[in-house]
């Protein structure tokens, strides 16, 4: 087995091998920060045997729906079968945009990779902003 | 001329991004060799960031059953980091390492004096490993 860690170095019998279980990340994430000049909410359901990820960031006249996204579903480690995070990208043309989210403690922290494809020599930026799951029980 | 910009969240229009200087912000704070705070790691143990006008490269050490394993050095975007960190705005970085059987996309910021790694690895072989997440945090060295 090939490795770069030895992290990654773990024995799974992928005959046998389960999916990873998405279900920690399904629901809709609102951010924390009631004055966020970025992603307000997002919403992560079940799309096929994958998830999608539908994004709403903050315009300058409300929420701009940025879409859905596939998203790749990651758990906290090799050997883990419990989803513990997600990547994925969303490709506006003008602007490429990647997300990293981490499941920390019930909170999702979100890392926002923002890179500008078009001739308004924008610097790409980052953004890193907490998100809570809206369980709707208070 | 005024040029109308194109956006999808309120933060693409920050004036810092129309700043060609943002690009390379205090790079300083992460310029150097990193060593993991966690002597036991099974992860990375050390990393070693270096920058080439505004060309930034990120080489990474992993922890290895038999010693240290090599990680390619790979090119980093610079990224303006729009937080400020202990009172002071500086640049990320983003840089993927691709293995063949596995890709490691990541990010670096420093804060406050330490820096931070997460790593988001993806296999692609058949292994039945599960993409994982991983964070490290590591103090300078030199």
């Amino acid at each position: 087995m090939e490795f770069a860690q030895i992290r990654d170095r773990v024995e799974i019998d992928p005959e046998t091998a389960g999916p990873i279980d998405a279900l920690p990340l399904i629901g809709t994430w609102i951010n924390s920060n009631p004055d966020t000049t970025g992603i307000a909410r997002m919403e992560i359901s079940e799309a096929g045997e994958g998830l999608a990820l539908r994004t709403f960031a903050i315009g300058s006249d409300g929420l701009i729906d940025w879409g859905t996204t596939e998203v790749t579903v990651v758990a906290s480690g090799a050997a883990s079968r419990v989803g513990a995070g997600f990547t994925c990208v969303y490709d506006f043309g003008f602007a490429e945009t990647r997300l990293q989210g981490m499941i920390m403690k019930g909170l999702l922290v979100l890392a926002q990779l923002h890179s500008f494809k078009d001739d308004s020599k924008r610097v790409g930026y980052f953004v890193r902003e907490y998100y809570a799951l809206d369980h709707g029980r208070f | 001329m005024n040029q109308t910009l194109a956006f999808k969240q309120s933060s693409d229009l920050h004036p810092a991004l129309s700043d060609p200087a943002t690009r390379t912000l205090n790079a300083g704070n992460l310029i150097g060799r990193w060593v993991n705070t966690d002597p036991a790691t099974r992860g990375i143990a050390e990393l070693i960031i270096d920058q080439d006008g505004e060309q930034f490269y990120v080489r990474a050490v992993g922890a290895g059953a038999d010693g240290p394993i090599q990680w390619p050095r790979t090119r980093a975007q610079a990224l303006a980091n729009l937080e400020e960190e202990a009172g002071q705005r500086s640049i990320a970085l983003a840089a993927d390492f691709d293995f063949g059987f596995m890709k490691a996309e990541t990010y670096l910021r420093a804060n406050k004096g330490v820096l931070v790694i997460v790593l988001f690895n993806v296999f692609l072989d058949e292994s039945g490993r599960s993409n994982y997440v991983n964070r490290e945090f590591y103090y300078r060295q030199d």
